[in-house]
């Protein structure tokens, strides 16, 4: 399986930006993808970690540039069945006194990114994103 | 890399990122806030919901005391951010 390995552990986000940050500028990837693919990859690897605390493998991410765009795909062997594509709940236009900490994270990642795919079997789940730069009009 | 401090005037300057990794530097200063203060964010390039939650406790603590926090210099990125989280309706928010 391909992908560079990262710790079970949220110190690892650290190192997950650093390796993303080196693909995407080496590629000169714009500042536009850059900020959501970091935002979605720390949320979901976030995810993974908090959601799975008795699994002890290594977390695989792949980071693949093209057209200017970002493919990432993040591989866990030792992971519960979580759809990260079924929409979540999150009253966004609640009162400061009824909104609650949490539960932002993959309401950001769906609005955030282009694509978004969810495929789990046999203990393995396999999370796929894309990210294009944004078109402007003229 | 994240850090957090007073400023010249008493405002509380954000540096960096503020991920899941540096959230608890971000609770632990701002946890100890007890009237109404101005983040600055010129120099915050990143935040994650880690840090937005961190921001949702603490407004939701001094709104108690009818205090609150209010967010200046916001890059357009978590500017962007604050929007899809519903936050410019709980925070004074003013961009870059």
């Amino acid at each position: 399986m391909s992908g560079q390995p990262f710790k079970r552990s949220i110190d690892a986000v650290t190192d997950i930006y650093r390796f993303s940050e080196d693909v995407m500028a080496a590629a000169d990837i714009d500042g536009s993808v850059r900020f959501p693919v970091h935002l979605a990859m720390e949320e979901l690897f976030v995810n993974l970690v908090n959601y799975n605390p008795g699994a002890r493998r290594d977390i695989l991410i792949d980071v693949q540039v093209a057209n200017g765009g970002v493919i990432v795909t993040i591989t866990d062997h030792d992971a519960a069945e979580f759809d990260v594509t079924r929409e979540r709940k999150v009253d966004t236009g609640t009162s400061l006194r009824e909104r609650k900490p949490g539960g932002l994270g993959l309401h950001l990642v769906q609005h955030m990114v282009d694509t978004l795919e969810y495929d789990y079997r046999d203990g393995r789940s396999k999370i796929r994103f894309s990210k294009e730069p944004e078109t402007r009009d003229v | 890399m994240f850090e957090i401090d007073y400023g010249e005037n008493g405002e509380v300057r954000c540096i960096g990122r503020l991920d899941a990794a540096q959230s608890a530097k971000a609770e632990a200063f701002l946890g100890r806030l007890d009237a109404s203060h101005t983040l600055d964010f010129e120099r915050l390039e990143y935040i994650s919901s880690a840090g937005l939650a961190i921001l949702l406790k603490t407004q939701k603590r001094l709104s108690g005391s009818g205090a609150a926090i209010k967010i200046v210099n916001v890059n357009k990125h978590i500017y962007d951010i604050f929007r899809y989280s519903g936050f410019s309706a709980i925070f004074e928010i003013e961009p870059l």
